[in-house]
């Protein structure tokens, strides 16, 4: 009898139900889309700001202090100490490894530069696309492709380990036919005129830096340049973080085992550069703090906002959903007379009505579901290039949030109707 | 005659009319809400993107760089006057320095010379351990790097001793700065005495500007300052200006959609709602044109009923709205976020708007004849 009255409701007045179950179709796409989104960004919008290039510097713990003005390193190159390049592996062997997305080591090198007249600058050694090897038998390519993706190139980049060069665009502009695309030039040191090497100029780089000085070159040239094998200085790491609060910005040495461990296993960069030390040892690892606290904290305000807005949605999807039931029921007051003319108790006319309303929430969640992940997908791609994935965990969620916006929406007017009698109703009052 | 029936329609239907303007009035405010929000957080982000530092330098032009190694220099005047009559309210912090390598006791340290007080406005990223602010006061103060203080073991309040050539001057550490770039190997002392020590009165090697501003404006203004600076070399730091300007539109993209997802959605609500409320009045439809009113005037008395329950709803809900967009904006941003008049009547209109098309149905019942409604079919 029950399940007859709910399905003949269903048959006899389709139309009725189609506007309740639309709006719980919107509301849930809606839903589903900005949960999907609101759960992703933080992710998602980390990896963007990776375009602000690196944002941990490691420098060796033992060497002088660097005499650099604008970039350029004045200090003698014998004097201070390097890191080696052998170690560098390691770095995709920490726990936080895979959120290493690239490190790109420099080692400068003053020198004196023969184009059409001699000029000194400096040798900047460094890697485009490298690949490292892993301890694990893999190779990981990174360079300054990945750490510093602002620099522009006019011509191609040097071939790792060929003795090419890439100009820096102002020293460029100051002799544009010694430092054409093509040309060779001589590179000889101060002190030592006879050691003298020839580089082919691939391209011209701008990069809005001091690297516009300079001229770019291979990491094993500069190496062999200037007798420091496998060696470098200066080592920037591009690493995806968490934003810190005040628990990563706690000293890890005070912190008692499980707090050690939760600190350890977050992707904090406090904790990231922890781990690089230890892969490295005899380094000083730096956050570069401009980079790492506008990420955080920018990340962590549009993580905020972003969950205001989606409270924002869910709240007028369920007020949608709502206001529809609301209507329904209201709608039906004539049917409700009936039934309680006929003898049917509240709690009878009650089930029905919100086994209707269930029903309606299931249909209306599944069609919703489906429509808000595609919608996500589509958000996805056009928000951050790539579609967001569907996550399943999010139906029950968006299940569970139908059926209390249905009977809520629902239950007030049931209470009132609670209170009809039938007789005026029934008379059309 | 209008007046009365329209003010009896807005007194009578009870619970669905309540319903009808709680749906309003809640969508209007979260439409004020996120268009405020919306206006508004452009400008906030800018602001919250300058604590990654100076995105305009001026230097020395390559013409004059004699490729020596030896310190370009450019007249502080010069540029500061430049800044000054540009008068751009959008610049954060402006500061000039002048370079040194001088001489502590154990190992030549690159000294900066700069206005301390906007040193901190231009880095707001910087730690500090000990003071911005007592540097200020006292010329004889001095903030040290990190890997300074660590290599000449110097602590808050150590005395540093600085030699240049002839020159020499006595400073007292302020403060250790931990930047994590360049900057942990310098010591910064005010720019007089950098001047004093270098022998350079009235000269910097650059000057950093910290300018807010979408990447457009930021170029413009750095194009600007060029012309009034022919004989120096204005550049955007491209890493900075670069990366801020796509992130900031991403950024913007995302909670545009977002917002306008929403829109929609209380649109639709608003619509769903109304059209519910318009085709309970189907009997009233019937009674009247059985009593012989024209279809017009009714679908204009109805329409006026659910335009003034827009309005009223859109007036309440703009209100609310502003305050919860100071809410979201306190919450978010730690700032209010400010309101704008502008809001204010397209959140009414919008709601107007909305209303009027969920009373659409109505123009069909106009066809219905009046015995078959009475008939409830």
């Amino acid at each position: 009898m029950f399940g007859r009255l709910v399905r003949e409701s269903f048959i006899r007045n389709p139309r009725r139900k189609l506007l309740t179950a639309a709006a719980l179709v919107v509301g849930m796409a809606v839903a589903t889309s900005t949960l999907t989104i609101a759960l992703e960004v933080g992710d998602r919008l980390a990896r963007e700001f990776r375009s602000l290039g690196a944002n941990l510097l490691v420098t060796s713990q033992s060497d002088t202090l660097p005499v650099e003005i604008g970039g350029v390193d004045y200090r003698p190159v014998n004097e201070g100490a390097y890191l080696s390049e052998t170690d560098l592996g390691k770095l995709k062997t920490i726990f936080w490894r895979h959120n290493i997305l690239g490190f790109t080591p420099f080692l400068d090198v003053p020198t004196l530069v023969s184009g059409s007249t001699v000029t000194s600058t400096t040798l900047i050694g460094t890697w485009y696309q490298h690949d490292v090897p892993v301890p694990d038998g893999t190779k990981f390519k990174t360079g300054v492709s990945v750490t510093h993706p602002w620099w522009k190139i006019r011509g191609q980049w040097f071939r790792d380990g060929a003795d090419e060069a890439v100009i820096g665009a102002a020293l460029a502009a100051k002799d544009p036919d010694g430092f054409a695309i093509g040309k060779t030039i001589l590179v000889t040191h101060a002190y030592e005129a006879d050691a003298a090497r020839t580089l082919v100029i691939t391209g011209i780089a701008s990069t809005g830096d001091a690297e516009d000085n300079g001229i770019l070159v291979p990491l094993s040239f500069a190496q062999g340049y200037s007798g420091h094998e496998g060696q470098f200085r200066q080592l920037f790491i591009s690493a995806l973080t968490k934003p810190a609060d005040t628990f990563s910005e706690r000293d890890p040495l005070k912190m008692t085992p499980t707090e050690y461990d939760r600190w350890f296993c977050s992707p904090y960069i406090s904790s990231i550069g922890f781990q690089i030390k230890t892969v490295l040892p005899g380094t000083d690892v730096r956050t570069i703090r401009r980079v790492a606290d506008t990420e955080g904290n920018i990340l962590s305000r549009v993580g905020t906002l972003l969950w205001i807005v989606t409270l924002a949605a869910l709240a007028a999807a369920g007020l949608a959903v709502a206001a529809t039931s609301a209507t329904t029921v209201l709608e039906r007051r004539g049917e409700i007379g009936v039934m309680k003319a006929l003898g049917a108790s509240n709690v009878l006319v009650a089930g029905i009505f919100l086994a209707e309303q269930l029903l309606l929430a299931v249909v209306g969640a599944s069609l919703g579901f489906v429509v808000g992940a595609v919608l996500a997908r589509g958000l996805g791609a056009s928000i951050f290039g790539t579609p967001a994935s569907p996550r399943l965990i999010l139906f029950p969620v968006v299940l569970g949030l139908a059926a209390i916006v249905a009977l809520t929406g629902s239950l007030i007017p049931l209470r009132r109707a609670a209170h009809f009698n039938p007789a005026p109703i029934l008379r059309g009052e | 005659m209008f007046w009365r029936l329209l003010w009896k329609l807005l007194r009578g239907s009870g619970g669905r009319l309540a319903v009808a303007i709680l749906s309003l009035v809640s969508c209007a405010m979260v439409v004020s809400a996120l268009l405020n929000l919306e206006f508004d957080i452009e400008r906030k982000l800018t602001q919250e993107f300058r604590m990654l530092g100076a995105n305009i330098l001026v230097s020395p032009s390559d013409a004059q760089i004699s490729g020596s190694g030896a310190a370009e220099v450019m007249s502080e005047n010069e540029v500061s006057a430049a800044i000054a009559a540009l008068k751009e309210p959008a610049v954060v912090a402006a500061s000039p320095f002048l370079y040194v390598v001088a001489n502590t006791e154990k190992t030549p340290v690159v000294v900066a010379g700069t206005k301390l007080e906007e040193l901190s406005k231009l880095e707001p990223a910087w730690k500090i351990d000990g003071d911005w602010k007592s540097s200020r006061e006292s010329a004889a103060s001095c903030l040290v790097g990190r890997n300074v203080a660590r290599q000449l073991q110097l602590v808050v309040g150590s005395p540093l001793r600085l030699t240049y050539l002839n020159e020499n001057a006595q400073f007292t550490v302020a403060g250790i700065v931990d930047a994590g770039g360049a900057e942990d190997n310098q010591i910064f002392v005010g720019l007089a005495e950098a001047q004093s020590l270098a022998t350079l009165p009235g000269k910097i090697s650059v000057a950093q500007l910290s300018v807010s501003g979408t990447s457009n404006s930021i170029s413009n203004y750095a194009a600007r300052l060029a012309t009034a600076l022919p004989v120096y070399e204005v550049r955007p730091v491209r890493q900075i200006t670069e990366a801020e300007g796509d992130l900031l539109s991403r950024i913007r993209l995302l909670i545009v959609s977002m917002v306008i997802l929403i829109l929609v959605l209380t649109a639709l609500c608003v619509l769903g709602t109304m059209a519910a409320l318009a085709m309970e009045r189907r009997q009233d439809v019937g009674l009247m044109k059985a009593l012989g009113g024209s279809i017009g005037r009714i679908v204009t008395l109805f329409m006026a009923e659910v335009g003034v329950l827009g309005a009223a709803g859109g007036f309440v809900g703009a209100i609310l709205g502003v305050e919860l967009s100071r809410w979201m904006g306190q919450r978010v941003f730690g700032t209010a976020i400010s309101s704008r008049w502008e809001i204010f009547p397209l959140t009414i209109v919008l709601m107007v708007a909305v209303a009027l098309a969920g009373a659409l149905p109505l123009r069909l019942l106009g066809k219905v004849k009046p015995a078959v409604i009475f008939r409830g079919e």
